[in-house]
């Protein structure tokens, strides 16, 4: 068929513009709502303000760490709110990119004139996200950007508020499989993931462990954030071959991964994925519930853990959200825990740099546990591993706080009931 | 042999649901010159509407595309008389920024009626193949490339055998002389917006049973959609079918033979190359004014 339309010189140059304007949408986000405003008077409201990513590709994990965050205030306020004032959160929407949140995080500062500020979700956005904090030297404690890279930069307003950074998140699950009788350990890996700042130090973690005993890896690739179709790489995988399967994701290319692989016909005997086992209903949702059979992935919550004050957070999210809180969630409920531990700690909100050297010096119970950090805010402890079984989530390692002694023997797609 | 064949399937078949979106941009475009940056959009409006009916249902994705794409015509219909009828006259520049309101404005009400948690849509076959030796060929890939060819011959042969198909082609190339003849511009103006737009929609159904999906995935969409229209040459439905297959290849083969790391960047740098040689695309037409310094 002939063309529709003979272009000419000006149109082409609107073109251009179109271009750009794709480029822009792919760049740029929506500011989001608020909810409080900051107040210089002492005795009244405490407005702590966060950006996070309520729509674009993290929006998952982000409405997730929105509804901690809520819960958190929530329950402050009800006790009496801190240092006898009440919490406003201000919390905007960065749209999963990083120049929004930059622009969101200088705005909240000197905009808005929060008191205090929380963290983000994922790496991706954390890493520009507390460089705008340091600069402006206010407590970025954050949930979920456990990146190595975060911890290299020398900030001392920095904590991160779970467990251990990611590249020991996979470790106790990547030692567990070293352990596995010489018939049931798997001898060859693939390591697919997702090019992020979290995703590629979790799985380079549990392959160098892997490595080091002798599971030899025969895929190892990244694939860019915006991948859509998963389905060249499960060919490619299944070619390889491997016994073990370790999948570096967020959500989304862990769902498209995973369906990917059915597609193919190719099921290997172990799977591992980051962060998308972790969101209980909706994954097995997108995959299919009789697929997550056997998927192991590292968590840092557990909502049947007997951690101080986590019965009472999971009573209160159910209240207010319904359901059982997702990881998001209580990393965010643990963020908010940490920040109240130090304003309590110092007795005033006045020194920044005061609450900082608070957390350094001191352990904090949450509901994920005692957490500590060395002088680069990057947390000390050990993951939980956690293992499909059933339709449900067991928490499988370390073995003082699984919730079943029974771990099933690989990835099983269709077996689930 | 076997894996390269596999890939080459793969590229065709995400060619295909690529072609099927991309003809509705381009024919938006060649009649009217609104580039609709609103395209992605309707496109992930067609999937969660496909998602609704499914899940309130039980309908299979694909067939509801018989019931939903008349309803992605009419939103398409309604939102050309209400929001890019006014400024059609208006400068390209002024279009391209009213339509990216547009898509943060349709972002945000999907946000608001479906959440912004991921959606996804998997009927029984949705994870299912059929194999031949070796090669495997995704089932929902197969329906969804099948339905996209479907609805091209249906909008090839509206454009080529149908009297609307004429007053289009006419309006497209001399809207002054079309105007002569009987033809009202506004009217078929107001069609072709709503039927590029079902095409969308009926696309949207077809990517959601692919992949996961939550408001703002038109991102994505939009710069692969501007990108191929480009490449085969806007304006050109040719182009357009042309340029999606290749683009579609594009991706699957780099993703095999260079790196998955690379598969999004690669046919954007082949789109590149083309231009430089063919600045009007590959179907595009050159035209006397191009070879007039500016």
């Amino acid at each position: 068929m002939a063309p529709l339309l003979h272009l000419g010189r000006r149109a082409r140059s609107g073109i251009t513009l179109a271009a750009v304007a794709g480029l822009a949408l792919a760049a740029c986000g929506v500011g989001g709502g608020d909810d409080g405003s900051s107040s210089d008077d002492s005795s009244g409201p405490i407005t702590i303000g966060a950006s996070l990513p309520l729509t674009g590709e993290f929006s998952q994990p982000g409405q997730a760490a929105k509804q901690g965050y809520e819960v958190w205030r929530e329950m402050v306020n009800a006790d009496g709110g801190l240092l006898g004032r009440q919490v406003n959160l201000t919390i905007k929407d960065d749209a999963s990119n990083q120049n929004t949140i930059v622009a969101d995080y200088n705005a909240l500062i000197s905009q808005d004139q929060v008191d205090l500020l929380l963290g983000t979700f994922s790496s991706l956005l954390n890493l520009p996200a507390s460089s705008v904090a340091e600069k402006n030297q206010m407590l970025y404690v954050e949930p979920a950007g456990g990146s190595p890279e975060m911890f290299t930069r020398g900030y001392k307003y920095l904590f991160f508020t779970q467990q251990a950074p990611v590249d020991r998140q996979g470790e106790v699950f990547a030692n567990w499989i070293t352990q596995l009788p010489e018939n049931e350990r798997p001898t060859t890996a693939a390591y697919p993931t997702l090019d992020d700042p979290f995703a590629i130090p979790t799985s380079q973690g549990i392959e160098d462990i892997l490595a080091k005993n002798g599971v030899k890896t025969v895929y190892r690739e990244t694939y860019a954030i915006d991948t859509k179709n998963f389905d060249t790489i499960a060919n490619e995988i299944k070619a390889a071959d491997p016994d073990l399967v370790v999948n570096g994701a967020i959500f989304e290319d862990g769902v498209g991964l995973i369906r990917s692989m059915l597609k193919a016909d190719f099921a290997p005997q172990w799977l591992y994925q980051s962060t998308a086992p972790s969101l209980g209903a909706q994954y097995a949702d997108a995959i299919g519930a009789q697929n997550t059979e056997g998927v192991m992935f590292a968590i840092s919550h557990a909502p049947e853990a007997k951690t101080p004050g986590n019965p009472e957070f999971v009573a209160k999210y159910q209240e207010m959200f319904g359901g059982l809180p997702p990881e998001d969630a209580a990393d965010a409920y643990a963020s908010g825990q940490v920040l109240q531990a130090a304003i309590e700690g110092v007795g005033s909100i006045d020194d920044q740099a005061a609450l900082a050297d608070w957390l350094r010096d001191n352990q904090v119970e949450t509901i994920l546990g005692p957490l500590s950090w060395d002088e680069n805010g990057s947390p000390e402890g050990d993951f939980l591993i956690g293992q499909w079984q059933d339709g449900q989530v067991e928490y499988v390692l370390p073995n003082d706080v699984a919730t079943t002694d029974h771990i099933v023997m690989g990835w099983k797609p269709g077996d689930a009931s | 042999m076997e894996p390269f064949v596999q890939n080459l399937i793969l590229g065709l078949l995400l060619g295909g649901v690529y072609a099927l979106v991309a003809s509705g941009l381009t024919l938006i475009f060649g009649v009217m010159r609104v580039i609709n940056i609103a395209h992605g959009a309707f496109l992930i409006l067609g999937a969660f509407v496909s998602y609704t009916v499914w899940n309130w249902l039980g309908f299979d994705p694909l067939l509801c595309i018989i019931a939903t794409t008349p309803v992605i015509f009419a939103i398409g219909w309604v939102v050309y008389r209400v929001i890019v009828s006014p400024i059609r006259d208006a400068p390209m520049s002024s279009t391209v920024l009213l339509t990216f309101g547009l898509a943060l404005v349709l972002e945000a009400v999907m946000g608001f009626i479906w959440g912004n948690n991921s959606t996804s849509v998997r009927p029984s076959y949705a994870d299912e193949s059929f194999t031949i030796g070796e090669l495997f060929l995704p089932k929902a890939q197969v329906y969804g490339g099948l339905i996209a060819i479907v609805v091209l011959v249906a909008l090839h042969l509206l454009l080529t055998r149908t009297w609307l198909g004429r007053a289009i082609r006419a309006a497209a190339s001399n809207p002054t002389g079309a105007q002569l003849v009987g033809i009202t511009i506004s009217s078929v103006a107001a069609l072709v917006f709503a039927i590029g737009i079902a095409t969308a929609g009926a696309g949207g159904a077809i990517a959601a049973i692919l992949y996961p999906f939550v408001p703002g995935s038109h991102y994505q969409w939009i710069a692969r959609l501007l990108a191929i229209v480009v490449l085969g040459g806007l304006g050109s439905m040719g182009g357009a079918v042309l340029g999606a297959v290749m683009f579609g290849i594009a991706e699957t083969m780099t993703a095999a033979y260079i790196s998955p790391a690379w598969a999004t960047a690669v046919p954007y740098a082949i789109v590149f190359a083309v231009l430089l040689v063919r600045p009007q695309g590959l179907l595009g037409t050159k035209l006397r004014d191009d070879a007039v310094a500016a």
